[in-house]
């Protein structure tokens, strides 16, 4: 396997130095951006990275060093440095807390891709891009379109004192459009598909199925629209949130505290808390009984999904809400051993310079069976809202708001006219339980989010959220634009 | 790797390059942080990586391409991939000649050797003074030590060439208590300035005074915001001062440069020489940086610029511009405010009720025109009643325009550093009349 002689280096240097576990994931990473804005191809690039990341286990604390050299030399001074730092770690620790892993494998994954974005010529992507961006241009209020492609191709070669030896090659692809049209003291931006663009797991295929093109010109447009459009009512309405909308609501309100580093304080001085805390375990109702949300690191387009994690763990598939009740965490070998139970594989770093950390990876909220149309069907007063346009959320997981770029007026159960600034509020539990409908898989998709932080030093996590839309009764609307 | 191995590699791209236009940025970083939690060091890390950066242009067509390898041949290689991805790219008739530089005296206290050079245990001892402090009051803490070390190199074809070094160190706790926490941190360059000890006292008297928290009702507040408040407010107001905001339309005074919108206690300029944050002398395209006044006594003065605004809009070239290719356009990231006369206490005390906000969490744009924003308050906020801090409160929801607030802003006479998201800012204490709180929380 490549990276195979400088593996057995670096960890032979670790244990010499005194650790009693290491493990070092090398990675070769590559990102190509295009970006078109206004008719300009704004950005071209190839971005290039190779350099590895070590794990050292002393006395019950951990020390990581990351480093670009590839040196005999350069990987001896990195896993001393890794060991060094574990040794500090140890020297103010009030007690132990990290083990190593129980199981080592040796294996292999690759994300399934249909179409080789190396097999499209360069010129040919550009081109997608400068139609679709200029077909966002459809009326004359748009001052600013945009359209981007991302692929990012990850090479990753993990090998750990306990035998572990995994090589994975991990392909991810995106793209996006954006048209802001500006008004009179007024700007609106409408985004697509989603509120980022479409990203999964796959190559030049995911691209192709964001049909950019077939949708620029009704992006503009509704942008446009919105300048004139009324202002979306304040008050107490039922609400239907489109897809990507459910994605991040249950980013934001199951995925990050569900995350059990969170839960135990690990990121209480930055990412926050959770109210997700032990004992609300297996009694906590979190949502209504049509709720199930799953963590799936297989599934088919999922941007976590890989073989393993960075910590050498399998992937698999586990509850974090079944049936309205909370079931699970996001779990690492270490926080889920403090609780009995099994790390779920939830560990990534950003990169190879970045310490693995758990993240949310695949989350899912399951199908319910209504078809989408019929969510409207018994709504006498409501709004219809998609594509995210700002979102906060109080640091135990609990307050949050959200406002989205586009809504639809919904009377006596029929969706009705535009309306701008759509906002909506709630307490997480409270919002969840009053779901009432989701809709069934047909309207059920994997969206992709390229850039969740967390962690200090800050990590872009790659992240997808896969939801149908959903009905919720009694939501507050409004907030931000209101008394 | 120093400024003269960085600067070869430079010179290496440049000779190598056929294009109209080249820019090369050789950057390296050595990075560490200690980081704390409940009695362990959940996250204690070290990187060290470098990055050779090449534009080309060609006929007004750009391409960047970029490695973290260093060989000759990598050098070379990513030279000729900015060349080849350059060919692909549609013609921009704005696209302006790259700027030729000048000089760029690094401000003193930029670089400090024992932040460069500090160890792990260095930072632990750190770490240790701030979690004693939890525990001594019978709380926990959880938090980090950092120190950096960076170089960069940025040098083109129209003659530019401009090194600069530099360090950063930093440290913050959130103290935790049963009902209540509280934040302190410290910036600097220099580790041997940031006591561990202070900052877990500061964070510890926060968390005890916000012992058994009240809710109050939601509504219009006077506030006093202390700097990580008013700092982090802050940094969803500067990308309005951006020329690519401006021109587009999306900037709260696109097209009112010169207007008066705040308060005329109200002065932000942008400052990469102020004593207290020493940084970067130019921008990245080798533009010495201005230090331009943006707001001065409550009117807008300037926006910050690169070469392709400057070109684009005829104005001065305020040596902003970020690595290309970006998406934000020249932005201004070393903003002081400037001090009023009265001291944050006075402020305090001159309240007849009000809330003492230490620090916001989650702010986001909800209304990009009116920069209107919503976020939560967190760790320490504190009711005032008749002048004097009343006890702890439940966190609370705001939506506020931020550029209303300003225009009710009263700052103290003190400063202090602090920054997060690629941001440094020199800010004061503020009282700032009818802050806007929709909802509370649970805690």
């Amino acid at each position: 396997m490549e990276f195979e002689e400088l593996a057995d280096r670096t960890l032979d240097t670790a244990a010499a130095r005194g650790a009693q576990y290491a493990d070092v994931r090398f990675e070769r990473v590559r990102n190509e951006r295009i970006e078109v804005r206004n008719g300009i191809v704004s950005t071209l690039s190839d971005a290039a990275s190779t350099g590895y990341g070590i794990r050292a286990l002393v006395d019950g604390a951990w020390g990581f060093a990351a480093s670009a050299d590839l040196t005999p030399t350069g990987v001896d001074a990195a896993a001393a440095r890794a060991v060094a730092i574990a040794r500090a770690s140890a020297s103010i620790a009030r007690r132990p807390f990290g083990a190593p892993p129980e199981r080592a494998y040796t294996d292999r994954f690759a994300t399934p891709v249909t179409r080789d974005p190396a097999s499209v010529p360069l010129g040919e992507r550009v081109a997608l891009l400068l139609e679709a961006e200029k077909l966002a241009h459809a009326a004359p209020q748009i001052a600013v379109a945009r359209a981007w492609i991302d692929l990012w191709l990850t090479d990753k070669f993990f090998f750990s004192s306990i035998g572990s030896k995994i090589e994975q090659r991990i392909r991810q692809s995106g793209s996006g459009l954006q048209a802001m049209a500006v008004g009179d003291g007024d700007v609106q931006t409408r985004t697509f598909p989603g509120d980022v663009g479409l990203y999964q797991s796959g190559g030049w295929e995911i691209v192709e199925a964001a049909r950019l093109r077939e949708n620029a010109a009704r992006i503009g447009e509704e942008a446009a629209a919105l300048l004139t459009a009324p202002q979306c009512p304040s008050g107490t309405f039922d609400v239907i949130l489109g897809g990507s909308q459910v994605s991040l609501q249950i980013h934001e309100s199951c995925g990050h505290p569900a995350e059990l580093d969170r839960v135990l304080g690990w990121e209480a001085n930055f990412s926050g808390t959770s109210f997700l805390e032990l004992d609300q375990l297996d009694r906590l109702e979190y949502g209504s009984p049509l709720v199930t949300i799953v963590i799936d690191n297989t599934m088919p387009l999922g941007m976590a999904t890989c073989g393993y994690d960075d910590e050498g763990t399998q992937s698999g598939r586990s509850d974090i809400v079944r049936d309205g009740v909370l079931r699970g965490y996001e779990m690492s070998n270490d926080t889920a051993r403090s609780i009995g139970r099994e790390s779920n594989a939830c560990v990534r770093a950003q990169s190879w310079e970045y310490v693995p950390m758990i993240r949310m990876c695949n989350l899912s909220l399951l199908p319910g069976g209504t078809p989408f149309e019929h969510l409207f069907d018994d709504v006498r007063d409501g709004v219809y809202m998609e594509s995210n346009r700002s979102w906060s959320i109080d640091d135990r997981r609990l307050n949050f708001q959200f406002g989205c770029e586009i809504g639809w007026e919904i009377k006596n159960g029929k969706r009705g006219r535009l309306l701008k600034n759509p906002t909506y509020a709630g307490m997480t539990p409270t919002f969840w339980r009053s779901c009432d409908a989701i809709a069934d898989e047909l309207s059920w998709f994997a969206w992709g989010t390229p850039n969740c932080g967390k962690g200090e030093p800050m990590q872009t996590g790659r992240t997808t959220q896969a939801a149908a839309p959903a009905r919720f009764r009694n939501v507050q609307v409004g907030v931000g634009y209101g008394d | 790797m120093t400024s003269a191995e960085r600067e070869a590699i430079a010179k290496r791209a440049l000779a190598a390059s056929t294009a109209d236009q080249t820019e090369v940025i050789v950057s390296v970083s050595d990075s560490a942080l200690t980081r704390f939690t409940r009695g362990i060091s959940n996250q204690n890390v070290a990187a060290t990586d470098r990055s050779i950066s090449v534009r080309a242009i060609v006929g007004g067509r750009t391409g960047v391409a970029s490695t973290n390898e260093t060989s000759d041949a990598a050098v070379d290689a990513v030279t000729a991939r900015a060349i080849a991805l350059a060919a692909f790219a549609p013609a921009d008739p704005q696209q302006p000649a790259l700027p030729s530089g000048g000089a760029t005296p690094t401000p003193p206290g930029a670089y400090v050797e024992t932040t460069a050079h500090a160890d792990p245990f260095a930072r632990a001892h750190i770490a240790d003074a701030i979690v004693s402090q939890a525990e001594i009051a019978g709380f926990w803490g959880a938090g980090y030590v950092a120190t950096s070390s960076s170089g960069i190199t940025i040098a083109n074809s129209a003659g530019a060439l401009a090194s600069f070094d530099g360090t950063d160190a930093q440290a913050n706790v959130k103290v935790i208590a049963d009902d209540s926490s509280g934040f302190a941190e410290h910036y600097a360059t220099d580790i041997e300035r940031i006591d561990g000890h202070e900052i877990g006292r500061r964070a510890v008297t926060k968390t005890r005074d916000g012992a058994n928290p009240r809710s109050v009702e939601p509504g219009p507040w006077t506030v006093i915001l202390e700097p990580p408040a008013i700092g982090e407010l802050l940094t969803y107001l500067l990308s309005h001062f951006s020329a690519q905001s401006y021109d587009e339309g999306s900037s709260f005074f696109s097209g009112r440069l010169g207007e008066r919108f705040f308060a005329d206690g109200v002065t932000i300029r942008d400052d990469y020489a102020h004593p207290l944050a020493p940084g970067m002398p130019f921008d990245y395209e080798a533009q010495p940086k201005t230090r331009p006044t943006l707001v001065e006594r409550g009117a807008v003065r300037e926006i910050v610029t690169d070469s392709y605004y400057a070109h684009k809009l005829g104005r001065p070239n305020t040596g902003h511009a970020l690595p290309a290719p970006n998406a934000w356009g020249p932005q201004a990231l070393n903003v002081v405010v400037d001090p009023g006369s009265t001291s944050a206490d006075e402020l305090i005390s001159q309240t007849e009720r009000g809330l003492l906000i230490s620090r916001f969490w989650y702010i986001r744009t909800v209304d990009q025109k009116r920069a209107i924003v919503t976020g939560m308050t967190r760790d320490g906020t504190f009711l005032i009643d008749h002048g004097r801090i009343a006890g702890g409160v439940r966190n609370l929801r705001f939506n506020q325009s931020i550029v209303d607030a300003l225009a009710h802003a009263v700052f103290a006479n003190d400063a202090h550093r602090t920054g997060g998201y690629g941001y440094s800012l020199v800010v004061p204490t503020v009282k700032i009349e009818g802050f806007r709180f929709t909802s509370t929380t649970e805690f």
